[in-house]
Parts: C-alpha cells; sequence; structure tokens
C-alpha cells in the first residue's frame, strides 16, 4: 500500500466511497451504565468536570442555564406521596452510530472516528450550535463566554486536555485523551490491540457503584459486550434510531416484600 | 389606468425620477443620519460587545442555543422573498402594475438577503471562521459537510444573492443610461460606469429582454427553494414539532407572505416620502392586498394543518411540543401572531380597505410583526420542548439581542437609503411603458421577435 | 502628488480610525487567553514533563478515609481517582473526595502564618513569621505547664486518627491537659453508644451490605454521608447485580427520602422519631411469628409483648400489614442486616432506636456472618475516644465563660458554624484570651483566632488512617505528600511537635517531624507483624506500603457469639422522642440532612462542590426548604417562594423547592451553605440551619439531637428564581428510565 501522501485525492475518495468503509471501526467503544446500580450519586458527573477541564461556570451561569456538564444525571419522579420514586439516568454523549448531529455541522467539527467515536475538533467548530439542536440527547454544550479559573484553581487543570474558548461546542469525548494513550501504551507493549479494560473514562472510573462498564464491543470476550448482552440491556429513544453507543440496563422494581 | 398615471408624460417620468436621486433635502440626510446612528449604536455596538464576551451577551442557553438571530434570519430571508419572487412573476405573467413598484422590491431582497447574511454572522459563536463553511481548496483537503443543510443554505443564500444582484443590475441599465444622460459631474462618470454603455439600439433591447425574462424564469425556482433549503435547517432535524414534511411549503408560503406585506410598508414610504403618488397608485395596493389575502389563507391553511399533524401522531413529543405552543409560556406570542397573521388580513376582503393607504401599512406592519413572531416560536417552543423533560428551558431574548433586532431593521433601512439615491427606483422605462405615449411610438419590429412587449424609449 | 485638503486629511483620519478601532475590536475579540504550559521555571527532581505520576494516599474529606490515587503531571496534582488496592474505596472515590485538589489549590487559602491587629472577629491580620508565631503560643503554653495551669489549655481537633491522634494526646497530656476533643458535627456517637451498650462493643462494627440479601435502613444515608458511603456503594450495588441470580432486596426508613431512599426498592416515612419503636415492633413479630428460635426466645417475647402490631401501626403511621411483612422478610431472607442512623440516630431517643435496630440484626442472626453485621477486630492503631458531644461543647463553653480555658488551639474544625446559636459558643470563646487555628481556611472559628498558624492541606502532609468501621479487618493507610507545599504553611503534626521542643516536651514527643513519627509508628507495626514470621525488612515493608498505600492484615475476627444478657434485654424501650417547643405553633419537624456536596459545610469553599446539582433536587450554589407538594399547597407557596424558617431559636430564610417524597409534616433542609466567612465559593450564600436548632440532646450521650427541632413557616412575600439544572421532572410516559419487575430473588 502506497504511504498516504503518494496516494492522489481519487484514490482516497474512493477508499472513502468502498462499501462498507463506515462499518469497519478499528474499536467500537461503548459504555453500558447500569441503572439498577446507579445510585445517583454524581460522582461521575465531578470525575469528569475534573479530568476533562470543564470550566467552574459560577452561579449566574447557572441560572442562566448555560452549565457544562459533559455527564450530567437526570431525575424523573413517579407517583405521589407516600408511593413517589425517584428514578435516575445519567446522560452523555450517547457516540450514536447515525448521529444527528454530525449530518448537520457544516463544516465537520463535529465527526464518527474510526473508533466508532463521536468526535468533537474544538479547533474547526465555528459555533453554529446546529448540532446541538439536531442531539436529541442534549448532551452537547456551548461555551457561551471564555473561561476563567481563579489562580492557582487552574493548576488542576488536565495538561491532555485543552480548555476550550468561546463559540465552541463541546460534549463528553468517552475520554478521548485516556483511549490515545491506552492504545500508545499498547503500542509501546508492541501489541496490536488495547486490551479489554485498559482504558477507564473518568466517570467510569469514580463510580462507587460500577455502574459504568466501557470496552470495545467489537471484542465479544470485553466486560462490555457481556453487559451488552444483559435481557436487561436498551437504547434510550431508541425510536429515533441514532443507534447509541451508550447502552443502558434497565432499573429492577420489585413487588412489595 | 389610474387618472394620475394617464396624465403624465415621459418627460415628467425622466423629471420624477432623476429628481429622487439628485435632489437629496435636508429631510433624507436627516433620516439617513438616523438610520446610520441606529445602525451604529443598536447593531455594531452590541454585536462588537457579544464579539468580546461571546454569545453570553445573548439570552441563549442549554437547550435553547438558538434565539432571535436564527428568527431574524429566517425573516429577512423571508422577506427577501417576494421581491425578486414577486417581480419575476409578474414579469412572466404581463402584468403590468408591477412595473412602478419591482425596482424597490427587488432592493428589498437584495438588502434583506445582506441582512439575513449578517445575522448570520451574528448568530455564530466565531464568525471570524466563517470561511470554513465555503467549500474552497486548501492544502488541507478539508471541505465543508455536503451533507449538511446548512452548507445548502449557504449553497442556496450565495446563488439567490446573486441572481437576484444580476436580476436588478441588469433591469436597470437602461434607467442607468437615463440617468447618466440627465447628470452631469461625479454623478455622469458614475451612471456611465454602471450603465455599461447602454445605448438603446434595438438589438440591445431585445437581449435584455430575453436575459431578463430567461433570469426570471431561473430566479423563480430559486426562490422557491431557498426557503425550501431554509426551512430544512429546522425540518431535516429531528426536533418535535421542527421535523414536519410541511415545512418547506410552510417557509416559501410564510416568505412571500412577509415578503408582500414588507412591499407594500415600502411602496407605501416611497409613495409618501419620495413624491411617487402618481406612480404607485390605489392599483398597486389593491392587487398586493388581493395577493395578501390569499397567502395569509393559504398561510393559515398550513398552520392548521402543523397542529393537525402534531395532534394526530399521538406522540408524546408532539403533543407537548403542540400544548406549549398553544398554551405554554410562549403562548401569548402566539395568539398575537394568529391574530396578526390569520385574523386581521381578513379585512383585506374589502376594496375599501385594500385601497386605503394606512390601514393597508398598518396591517403589513402587523403582518410583519406576526410573522416575525411565527419564526420565534419555530425556534423558542419547540427547542424548550425537546425529548428528555429533564433538559427542558426556557429562553428569554437578553437586550443584547432585542437591539440587534431593531439594529437589523436600521441596518436595512440604511442600506435602503443609500439604494434610493443610486438606483432610480422606481423604473423609468417600464412605467413610460404603460403611458398613453406609448402608444402613439412605432412598434418595433424586434417586439415581435422577442415575443415580449420590449419598447425602446429614450 | 495631489495636494491633500486639510477636510479631506481629517476625513481620512476619521476614517482611518475607525477602520483600526474596528480592527483592534475584532482582534481583541477574536485573541486566546495567555497560558502556561509548565507551572514553573524549575521543576523539581521527581517528573518528566508529558509524564504522570501517580501516588497513593488517603482521603482526608470525610471519616471513611478511602484510600486514594493522585495523579500529578509536572509535579501538580491533576486528580483524585480510588487507590484501586484500598479496601475502603477500591478504585472508586465520591465526588467530595475528588474535590480534594479544590482544597489544594484552593485560591483562599491561608498561606502565611497570620496575627489579628485589629479587634477579635473584625478579621483584620498582619502576616508574621512561623518563629514568631509558634514563639508566642509555646511562651503561654510553657507558663501555664510550669504553674500547674496546663488545663487551662484546650485542644479542639477535627476527627483523627492514626498516629497524629496519638501524637495531639502526648501533647495534651505532657502539656498537664484533659481538655482534648474530637468535634465533628455529624459524629454518630448514638451508634457508638448503641454499639456499646448492646453488644459491649468499643469500635463500630463492619456492615456487610455486599453479602445482605435483604437490607433494613433505619435512617441512615449510608450512600450520602453515613460512615463509608462509598464502600456502601460499592456493597449496594453488588448486593443487587454481582451475583447472580439473586439480588438483594433493600427498604429505607426515613421522613425525607435521602439519596439511599432513592434507591431503596421500598421507601417508607414512618413518623420521625418512631423508627425504634417501628424496630421493636418487626422484633415482636419476628418472635411472635416464631421465625426467632433462641433459647431466650421466651424473655424477648414477654419483653416484647409490649409493642403489638397495632401499637405500632398507630404510634409510627406504618400500618400492621407493612409491620408483618417486612418483618417476615426480614427474618426468612437470609443474610439480612438492619442499620440505622442519620435522623434516626440524632433523636432525643437516639441511641434506643439504634438498640432496637440492633435487636434485630440479633433476633434474625445477623450478628458476626457474611452478611450480616461483622465485628471489627481492634485496629492497628487504636485512636482515642474523644469526640465532643454537644454536652462536652456546653461544658466547654460554660468553663470558657468562667474563665477556666486561657488557651485554644483549633485545628480544623469549626465549631462556631456548626454548633448551634443556642449553645452561645462564639460568645464563650471572647472570654478566651488566646485562640490559635491552625485551619487552612479562614473559617468562622479561625476568624476569631489571635493567631495562625495555617496546616498544610492533606495533600502536602504526612499522616496515616485507620478507617473505622473498616471493611472488618484491620486496614491502615499512609498519607503522603503528593506535592511540595504550595505556600508558607506546615503540616498540623509538624506544628504541635515544633510546639512540644519550643515548650519542652522533647522526651515524650522525640520526633522532629510527622514523618518520623510515621515511621516508628509503623516499625512497631511491622515488628508486630514479623513475630508472623514476616521477615522483610522495615525499609522494603516501608516503601510497599507507600507504593500501595494501604497495608491489611488478614485477621478476621472469629465470630464472638453475642449472649445479650436478660438484665439488658429487660432494659431495652424507647422513649418517646422529645422535640424542642409546643407542636401547635410550631407545626413542623425540622429535617437537617448533610448535603451531598458540601457535607456538614467543609465542602462549601469548594467550587466542583458548589456546583454538584444536588442529586435529589438539582438545586446548585444556595439552601433551600423541601416541602411535601400537600403542605405547600396548603401554605400557599411553590417552588421559589421565599419562606421564613423559625424555630424557637431562631429564623433563616430560604426558598421552597417541593420534594415529592417527604412527610407532610416535616420540612427538610440541607446542611452546609450558609457560611459568613470560609472564602469566595462560601461566603453569603444560603442560610445554615444548624444556626436555629433546639439545644435538645440524647440524655445518655449528650449528643444533640438535631432532627428534634420544631419550626414553623412563614412565607415572606418574596420569590426567587431557585437556581437548578432540572426541566420538568416527569417522564410523560417517555419510557427514558425504563424499568423491569425482578423475577423474585
Ligand atoms: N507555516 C509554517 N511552515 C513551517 C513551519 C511552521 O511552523 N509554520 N515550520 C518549519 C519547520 S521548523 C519544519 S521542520 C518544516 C517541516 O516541514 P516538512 O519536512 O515538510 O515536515 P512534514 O510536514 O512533517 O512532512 C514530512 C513528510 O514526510 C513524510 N514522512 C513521514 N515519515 C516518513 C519516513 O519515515 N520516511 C519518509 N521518506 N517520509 C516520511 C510525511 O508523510 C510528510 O509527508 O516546516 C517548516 N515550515
Ligand atoms: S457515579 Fe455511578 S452511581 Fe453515581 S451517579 Fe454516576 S453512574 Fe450513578
Ligand atoms: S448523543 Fe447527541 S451529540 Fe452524541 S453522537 Fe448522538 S446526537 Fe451526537
Ligand atoms: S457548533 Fe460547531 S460542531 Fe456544532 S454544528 Fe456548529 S460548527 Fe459544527
Ligand atoms: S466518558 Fe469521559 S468525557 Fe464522557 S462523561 Fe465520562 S468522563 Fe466525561
Ligand atoms: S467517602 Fe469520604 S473518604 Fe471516601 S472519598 Fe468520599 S470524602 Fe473521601
Amino acid at each position: 500500500m502506497k504511504r498516504d501522501d503518494e496516494r492522489g485525492m481519487h484514490e482516497k475518495w474512493r477508499e472513502y466511497r468502498r462499501p462498507g468503509y463506515y462499518e469497519e471501526l478499528d474499536y467500537a467503544w461503548t459504555m453500558t451504565i447500569d441503572l439498577d446500580r446507579c445510585t445517583g450519586c454524581e460522582a461521575c458527573v465531578t470525575a469528569c468536570k475534573a479530568e476533562n477541564n470543564l470550566p467552574i461556570v459560577g452561579e449566574k451561569a447557572f441560572a442562566q442555564g448555560r452549565e457544562i456538564q459533559w455527564m450530567r444525571i437526570e431525575r424523573y419522579w413517579e407517583g405521589e406521596y407516600p408511593n413517589a420514586r425517584l428514578r435516575f439516568i445519567p446522560m452523555l454523549c450517547q457516540h450514536c452510530e447515525a448521529a444527528p448531529c454530525e449530518t448537520v455541522c457544516p463544516v465537520t467539527a463535529t465527526y464518527h472516528n474510526q473508533d466508532g467515536l463521536n468526535a468533537q475538533i474544538y479547533n474547526r467548530c465555528i459555533g453554529t450550535r446546529s448540532c446541538a439542536v439536531y442531539c436529541p440527547y442534549e448532551v452537547r454544550y456551548f461555551n457561551y463566554n471564555n473561561h476563567h479559573w481563579d489562580p492557582p484553581l487552574d493548576q488542576q487543570l488536565n495538561p491532555d486536555v485543552t480548555v476550550r474558548e468561546k463559540g465552541v461546542m463541546e460534549k463528553c469525548t468517552f475520554c478521548i485523551q485516556r483511549i490515545r494513550q491506552a492504545k500508545d501504551l499498547a503500542k509501546d507493549d508492541g501489541r496490536r490491540r488495547v486490551r479489554d479494560g485498559e482504558v477507564q473514562p473518568a466517570c467510569v472510573q469514580a463510580c462507587p457503584a460500577e455502574a459504568l462498564v466501557f470496552g470495545d464491543r467489537k471484542d465479544p470476550a470485553s466486560r462490555v459486550s457481556a453487559s451488552m448482552n444483559d435481557p436487561r440491556a436498551y437504547r434510550v429513544l431508541d425510536e429515533l434510531n441514532t443507534r447509541p453507543s451508550v447502552i443502558y440496563l434497565k432499573k429492577v422494581t420489585t413487588d412489595a416484600g | 389606468m389610474p387618472a394620475e398615471v394617464a396624465s403624465l408624460r415621459y418627460a415628467d417620468v425622466n423629471r420624477d425620477v432623476v429628481r429622487s436621486l439628485v435632489e437629496t433635502g435636508p429631510k433624507y440626510y436627516i433620516t439617513l443620519a438616523c438610520a446610520l446612528g441606529l445602525t451604529l449604536v443598536c447593531f455594531l455596538f452590541p454585536w462588537f460587545y457579544q464579539l468580546n464576551l461571546g454569545i453570553a451577551a445573548a439570552g441563549m442557553n442549554h437547550p435553547q442555543v438558538w434565539g432571535t438571530y436564527e428568527a431574524s434570519f429566517i425573516f429577512w430571508i423571508g422577506l427577501s422573498h417576494s421581491g425578486t419572487l414577486l417581480s419575476c412573476v409578474l414579469h412572466i405573467t404581463h402584468s403590468s402594475w408591477r412595473k412602478a413598484m419591482y425596482r424597490s422590491a427587488e432592493a428589498m431582497t437584495l438588502f434583506s438577503l445582506m441582512v439575513a447574511v449578517t445575522m448570520v454572522m451574528v448568530h455564530l459563536g466565531r464568525p471570524w471562521f466563517i470561511h470554513w463553511a465555503f467549500p474552497y481548496p486548501n492544502q488541507m483537503e478539508l471541505w465543508p459537510n455536503f451533507r449538511s443543510p446548512l452548507l445548502f443554505d449557504v449553497t442556496a443564500i450565495a446563488t439567490y444573492l446573486t441572481g437576484s444582484s444580476v436580476f436588478i443590475y441588469m433591469g436597470s441599465i437602461p434607467d442607468f443610461a437615463a440617468v447618466r444622460d440627465r447628470t452631469t459631474g461625479w454623478r455622469h462618470h458614475l451612471y456611465t460606469l454602471l450603465s455599461l454603455g447602454w445605448r438603446g439600439t434595438d438589438t440591445e433591447w431585445h437581449r435584455l429582454g430575453w436575459a431578463y425574462t430567461l433570469l426570471a424564469v431561473l430566479i423563480i425556482p430559486l426562490a422557491v427553494s431557498v426557503h425550501s433549503i431554509v426551512s430544512w435547517d429546522w425540518a431535516s432535524s429531528i426536533v418535535p414539532a421542527l421535523h414536519q414534511t410541511i415545512f418547506a411549503p410552510y417557509f416559501v408560503v410564510g416568505a412571500i407572505y412577509s415578503g408582500t406585506a414588507g412591499i407594500v410598508t415600502v411602496m407605501f414610504l416611497l409613495r409618501k416620502y419620495m413624491s411617487f403618488e402618481r406612480y404607485i397608485t390605489e392599483l398597486h395596493f389593491d392587487n398586493l392586498g388581493k395577493l395578501l389575502l390569499a397567502l395569509s389563507l393559504i398561510w393559515t391553511y398550513i398552520n392548521v394543518l402543523e397542529l393537525f399533524t402534531g395532534w394526530y401522531s399521538g406522540a408524546s413529543t408532539e403533543l407537548e411540543a403542540l400544548k406549549y405552543k398553544l398554551f405554554g409560556y410562549y403562548a401569548p406570542l402566539y395568539w398575537e401572531m394568529i391574530l396578526c397573521c390569520a385574523i386581521a388580513p381578513l379585512l383585506l376582503i374589502s376594496k375599501r380597505f385594500r385601497t386605503s393607504f394606512v390601514p393597508m401599512l398598518v396591517l403589513s406592519i402587523a403582518i410583519n410583526i406576526g410573522m416575525y413572531t411565527e419564526r420565534f416560536l419555530i425556534v423558542g417552543t419547540s427547542l424548550s420542548r425537546k425529548y428528555l423533560p429533564d433538559a427542558w428551558g426556557l429562553y428569554v431574548p437578553s437586550l443584547v439581542e432585542l437591539s440587534i433586532l431593531v439594529g437589523s431593521v436600521a441596518l436595512f433601512s440604511t442600506l435602503f437609503l443609500l439604494f434610493v439615491k443610486i438606483f432610480p427606483s422606481v423604473s423609468i422605462y417600464e412605467v413610460k411603458e404603460t403611458l398613453p405615449e406609448a402608444a402613439e411610438l412605432p412598434k418595433p419590429a424586434t417586439a415581435e421577435r422577442g415575443g415580449v412587449q420590449w419598447q425602446p424609449v429614450q | 502628488m495631489a495636494k491633500l485638503e486639510r477636510r479631506d486629511f481629517l476625513k481620512l483620519v476619521g476614517a482611518g480610525s475607525v477602520g483600526v478601532g474596528a480592527g483592534f475590536m475584532l482582534a481583541q475579540s477574536i485573541k486566546h487567553p495567555l497560558e502556561h504550559l509548565i507551572p514553573y521555571p524549575i521543576p523539581p527532581e521527581e517528573f518528566s514533563p508529558g509524564v504522570a505520576t501517580w501516588y497513593n494516599s488517603v482521603c482526608s474529606m470525610c471519616p471513611a478515609g478511602c484510600g486514594i490515587s493522585v495523579r500529578t503531571r509536572e509535579g501538580r496534582p491533576k486528580i483524585i481517582q480510588g487507590n484501586p488496592s484500598h479496601p475502603v474505596s477500591q478504585g472508586r472515590l465520591c465526588g467530595l473526595g475528588q474535590s480534594g485538589v479544590h482544597v489544594l489549590y484552593n485560591p483562599d487559602r491561608l498561606t502565611t502564618p497570620l496575627l489579628r491587629t485589629g479587634d477579635r472577629g473584625a478579621g483584620a491580620f498582619v502576616p508574621t513569621t512561623w518563629d514568631e508565631g509558634l514563639a508566642k503560643i509555646a511562651e503561654r503554653l510553657r507558663t501555664l505547664r510550669e504553674n500547674d495551669r496546663g488545663n487551662r489549655i484546650c485542644f479542639l481537633s477535627e476527627g483523627v486518627r492514626g498516629h497524629l491522634a496519638m501524637v495531639f494526646e502526648r501533647f495534651m497530656e505532657q502539656l498537664g491537659s484533659q481538655r482534648l476533643w474530637h468535634f465533628d458535627f455529624a459524629h454518630p456517637r448514638t451508634l457508638y453508644e448503641a454499639n456499646q451498650r448492646l453488644f459491649g462493643e468499643q469500635h463500630l462494627p463492619y456492615y456487610d451490605l455486599k453479602n445482605a440479601r435483604y437490607l433494613l435502613s433505619f435512617g441512615a444515608d449510608f450512600l450520602g454521608h453515613w460512615l463509608s458511603p462509598v464502600h456502601h456503594s460499592l456493597g449496594l450495588a453488588h448486593s443487587r447485580q454481582g451475583r447472580p441470580g439473586v439480588r438483594g432486596k433493600f427498604v429505607q426508613i426515613e421522613p425525607r427520602m435521602s439519596l439511599s431512599g432513592a434507591a431503596a426498592d421500598e421507601w417508607i416515612a414512618a413518623r420521625p422519631g418512631t423508627e425504634g419503636l417501628l424496630a421493636l415492633g418487626l422484633a415482636h413479630r419476628i418472635v411472635s411469628a416464631g421465625h426467632y428460635r433462641g433459647p431466650d426466645r421466651d424473655g424477648w417475647a414477654d419483653k416484647l409483648s409490649r409493642y403489638p402490631a397495632e401499637r405500632v401501626a398507630r404510634e409510627t403511621g406504618v400500618d400492621a400489614d407493612t409491620i408483618a411483612r417486612l418483618a417476615d422478610s426480614f427474618a426468612q431472607t437470609q443474610p439480612s442486616l438492619a442499620i440505622g442512623g442519620g435522623a434516626a440516630g440524632n433523636h432525643t431517643n437516639g441511641v434506643d432506636i439504634l438498640i432496637a435496630v440492633n435487636v434485630l440484626n440479633y433476633l434474625a442472626g445477623n450478628l458476626g456472618g457474611a452478611g450480616g453485621l461483622v465485628f471489627n477486630p481492634p485496629p492497628a492503631v487504636d485512636s482515642p475516644r474523644r469526640h465532643a458531644s454537644y454536652r462536652t461543647m456546653l461544658d466547654l463553653a460554660a468553663e470558657a465563660r468562667a474563665g477556666q480555658i486561657e488557651v485554644l488551639i483549633v485545628n480544623k474544625t469549626n465549631p462556631v458554624f456548626a454548633l448551634p446559636a443556642a449553645a452561645e459558643f462564639k460568645e464563650a470563646l471572647a472570654r478566651i484570651p488566646l485562640i490559635v487555628s491552625l485551619s487552612s481556611f479562614m473559617d468562622e472559628t479561625t476568624a476569631l483566632a489571635d493567631l495562625v498558624l495555617p496546616s498544610h492541606t492533606y495533600l502536602e502532609s504526612w499522616g496515616d488512617d485507620f478507617p473505622e468501621p473498616g471493611v472488618g479487618f484491620p486496614v491502615g493507610a499512609i498519607s503522603q505528600p503528593v506535592v511540595s507545599p504550595l505556600y508558607d504553611t506546615r503540616a498540623t503534626g509538624d506544628i504541635i511537635l515544633g510546639l512540644s521542643q519550643r515548650v519542652g516536651l522533647g522526651t515524650a514527643l522525640p520526633w522532629a517531624n510527622m514523618e518520623e513519627c510515621l515511621k516508628q509508628g509503623w516499625r512497631e507495626i511491622h515488628q508486630r507483624g514479623s513475630q508472623n514470621g514476616d521477615a522483610e525488612s522495615f525499609e522494603t515493608f516501608w516503601t510497599s506500603v507507600l507504593q500501595a498505600g494501604v497495608w491489611g492484615q488478614d485477621a478476621h475476627r472469629a465470630a464472638p457469639a453475642v449472649n445479650i444478657e436478660p438484665r439488658v434485654i429487660d432494659g431495652i424501650d424507647v422513649e418517646a422522642p422529645r422535640f424542642s417547643a409546643a407542636s401547635e405553633e410550631y407545626s413542623f419537624i425540622l429535617h437537617p440532612y448533610l448535603s451531598t456536596g458540601l457535607h456538614d459545610g467543609r465542602g462549601a469553599n469548594l467550587p466542583w462542590m458548589q456546583e454538584l446539582p444536588d442529586p435529589l433536587t438539582s438545586v446548585v450554589y444556595g439552601s433551600w426548604v423541601e416541602l411535601n407538594p400537600v403542605t405547600a399547597q396548603q401554605l400557599g407557596v411553590s417552588e421559589g417562594d421565599v419562606v421564613d424558617v423559625q424555630s424557637a431559636h431562631g429564623r433563616i430564610s430560604a426558598p421552597v423547592y417541593i420534594y415529592p417524597a417527604i412527610r407532610p409534616d416535616v420540612v427538610a433542609m440541607p446542611i452546609g451553605q450558609g457560611h459568613d466567612e470560609y472564602g469566595r465559593y462560601a461566603q453569603r450564600r444560603g442560610v445554615n440551619p444548624i444556626q436555629i436548632l433546639a439545644p435538645e440532646m440524647e440524655p445518655s450521650t449528650g449528643a444533640l439531637a438535631w432532627s428534634a427541632t420544631r419550626v414553623k413557616l412563614v412565607p415572606t412575600g418574596r420569590r426567587v428564581k431557585l437556581v437548578k439544572t432540572d426541566g420538568a421532572s416527569r417522564q410523560l410516559g417517555r419510557n427514558i428510565v425504563r424499568t423491569i419487575k425482578a423475577v423474585s430473588s
């Protein structure tokens, strides 16, 4: 095979157009979320903030609805007192295989990469915010302004992750920096592939209920594959056919007893 | 033919129109200064502030990432619709009443499009990179996303802008020549340049006739497609209440509706302040009134249809969006829109109403307020009630947004005010065609060959 | 060149300036902020740029003692994760624990010793040196000690364990003072007492949630801040989805749904203070239905006959069928486990309630085995019982007022914030001539100090921890500095050791610093281990413990045969709970609870925790009052309406939040906000419900009964927008959170 720079545009285009090109992912990173384990404690929310340099937006921004939480916990009440019950569901980018956000971005700032991730290129984003309109899961967060960290809080910032500037859309990346690191490590070890469990996104790592499982669903032996095959597995808003890579396991309820 | 027109002679037309270009009173300067000042204070300053701070200057939030800027964008695109489109349709259907008004109508198209494009810039988080949305060859082999309805927009609007600019320019060439011949000094030089050496030969008239008609035929589908494509920004999403097949015709009808109303407003102002009373007459208002009535009925029908589809789907998301639109936070706006765009226009049934200038002005402005509201509601109600109730939100425009909204009208006015001093805002030669004097002239042979009635007038 | 007219020139200049101005503004608008990649020019040796270094240590954000792994880059801690080897946290961490980096990098940290200049509490301090500061206090301590007035020195610390606690003990002992107290608002004092009385156990038992099949929790928010939330969360998750074919069932009994209540399969809102009665009602059923067959069955039957279902149902508000059902399931689904705490332990009859809960464990045979209540072996380094009860604090205040305390040293505890106004503790402090604070932050108590000797944060200090209740076997962990100190601060232990030297207590406290002290302590632990044939050298042992971040001993305690003496059985009873103020006027019971992010207020200065939506309401950055929808309707208030919450001891106001899962006669408020001091993120934000608590106590322990305050609500007519992240709170049939009925396990 010719080196990348030797191949003409037509050659590249042909490969790009080859049937099945999109289906052939190198990895298919997937997360399962067991709603029967999740307690809504929000450790994952904090972990994501710490790992991914999410800004401290301040009270005013919260009041205006401009918080940034790549991982958020949604709450739904059912029934009335004394039978009121609260259901939690962690919501993050679903890394849809048929992602509506990707088709609408005029500059391809958000696209599907060869790992099955819905990637976001901050540099390329011009801030139309249409991807957020198109995303049915409301997991895209826009930088309405530049953010500030009161020094020395800025020293906490993770050097593996950029700080996003105003006018740019952002969202959960499945901690792509950790995936990259694991791949580098595998390469250094002379391995072709990352081992199951080697990549732990920050939220998965933190979760005190071990509700989140992350891995490659192309590997049938991975924990996440096993977890996906649980009969409780379902996808949120499945009817929209976005084919999410985040799979939820139903909450178990019991009869009184 | 109204009496005012019948009494006109060619010389009167020349005089009146050229006067409108050359004689500029203090009133004009004051108006222009106001418009410019308002543009600066209400549009440019807030925009700079927003560029500096970020979109935080606006009221948008999560999940309502689109707001008045998008609404304004659709509004201005819509307003652009009647001008050139109407002019083209009326041209190929030989509606001679069009002739006194089409030039300014086309100008409206052009300037609303420009304002619309500016609104896109205002809307963007990083407008300084807007060139990335254009397909230009670059060493990174990086292209825009051709699947994106937003890119369709870029293409459609760019084409429409080019098409309508050429159309208005081409139609003005004989008039530029006419003005050239009646002016001196820098104006003479300017119009010499603009008239591209027009001498008014038969061949020139013949070619102009053909080209003009051809362009008119091409622009009609283009105009229809532009707003259809704009509607896809919304309709090709899967947002409840936006994901509707009716959206393209809905947008097109809405666009023509608001555009026609806009023409009525502009006609009134031109008539009043540029002393074109003898050219723009009751006839125009009567015809435009009929058109508005027809459009309002179609628009109402589509609105009812939209509600019906939502209700008929039975889906929780659609029903909620419906309920929210009719009875939610923004419901007063919805009912205001219905009043302005569906109920008030029924007055147009009366001929007396149609031929009364001030009531027509009021109605035309009301319709456009209603139509702006419609655009705001499309953005506002749907985005606040999407799929996940936990993420529902509320959006209220900020002062910066409102100011920019007002400023965009000022920007439009400024452009229009500059236009009326450069372009003859009433078509000299076409108006002449309708005068009794025209009948006295010999018919040139070219007219038959062209199949269209064109008369060289000098 | 054409002649340039003046007017043209001016026009050109004008146009040019507008152009340049616009260009400048545009450029300003789009320019990137300046960034610095490496925080300092001369890097320490230990790092290579671009490569992360991990250090294992111990979380000190709450008393659970989770093990942490800190990722540092270029010498700077970046993220705190759980230490996978540590049996308490097993690689997991709660949000508060992860926010430890915000303690370290907090912009409001005290960076240097401070000396008060103005009036007390006026907030006027000048920087001083460590030498001067230490000399000033050492001088006073020496004088007092030499004059045999050592007992006039009082040391009030946050709860500490391990060798630091030992250093404090020796220090105060040498000074000749008995006034050494640990003060934590939420210390589960009544729980210790209950275990002591029923089982004769000094230490808390390990609650084996992981292996339980039926969990009955009386008010214990074990996923919130009760004992060891991360470990409990792991346990509960495992009990439900970690065992093929078995799913543990869990019932929570509490007046207001907590995080744990939300996780429960069944949530029961018994009348506040009657949890013990309910437990004895269940016990009655267990015995009378023949589920309990122990030799002392008759004694129990006799004793419990006073708690028939009808009476219990009437007084608790839980119907008789439910009582029978719960009791049967609890007894028959083995192993089962009953736990009690939180609000249930904070009534005036808190100890009775917790004893009653333990009776259930006894009767169902849950003692000692897997999935039950496992008694802990003694920790490798025992911690002294030094937790100050509310009564102790009152005594302290009285002594201060009587002029019996001349020096008060406060270590990272904040009694001015965490005691009710009724205790008049702040006023009492005014009578103490010298107050020294070792806090890292200007909190409410530190603001009253004369001398501030700011200590390191835990991420900069040496220490160790022996978590309690631990995990059923002895665990220890060393807390090591993961970053060189950011400021001119010192580790708490080093400050005390430094003082000892200056006062001349060298023989009893011979170590130059905490690291040395720890090493000696751990040498002993190592030697004890070596007697069992472990031959590695101490240095290897020390390094390996440091690297692993944890040391454990496979020494499960044999399940003791617990026999409760007839005398004890006889004494079992639950008194009726006492509530402050007459119920007609003060018609609601106030249910204050520890906030998930802010804990007892310690987290209020951490931006991440202020911005963490409350798990149950999604509110951020403020206080609120939770009302049942019916109550709100009766009062004519809705979300955002500000109400005055008035007790007989004070008044605070906060906006209403309509909470679907709270008893109509109870109003709940989170603890944590309402700081007057404590830095920019905490100050002037929300209100502190502790301030209006009635000074009711559990009589036998003197613990503050912080669930025993009655309040009235007075709408103020003001309305604010409650800052929260939630939109609508119902699913509207959209099947977002899907559920499945368990196929009976
Ligand atoms: N605008 C701008 N221009 C710059 C600079 C700048 O900062 N800005 N920087 C300047 C500097 S400092 C430099 S060093 C130059 C770099 O300029 P170049 O030397 O052109 O560097 P690259 O762009 O990295 O391209 C190197 C090529 O080598 C190919 N390649 C990769 N590995 C191999 C290999 O093993 N064998 C062979 N034969 N080919 C390989 C790659 O595919 C790529 O096509 O650019 C200079 N030009
Ligand atoms: S950390 Fe785990 S248990 Fe907690 S909210 Fe997130 S997913 Fe749920
Ligand atoms: S969840 Fe939203 S942002 Fe993520 S891939 Fe799907 S559509 Fe895109
Ligand atoms: S906001 Fe950015 S990523 Fe989203 S559609 Fe626009 S350019 Fe693309
Ligand atoms: S995967 Fe990473 S980026 Fe995504 S929510 Fe979890 S921590 Fe955040
Ligand atoms: S539970 Fe306590 S010790 Fe454990 S991580 Fe959270 S704050 Fe730290």
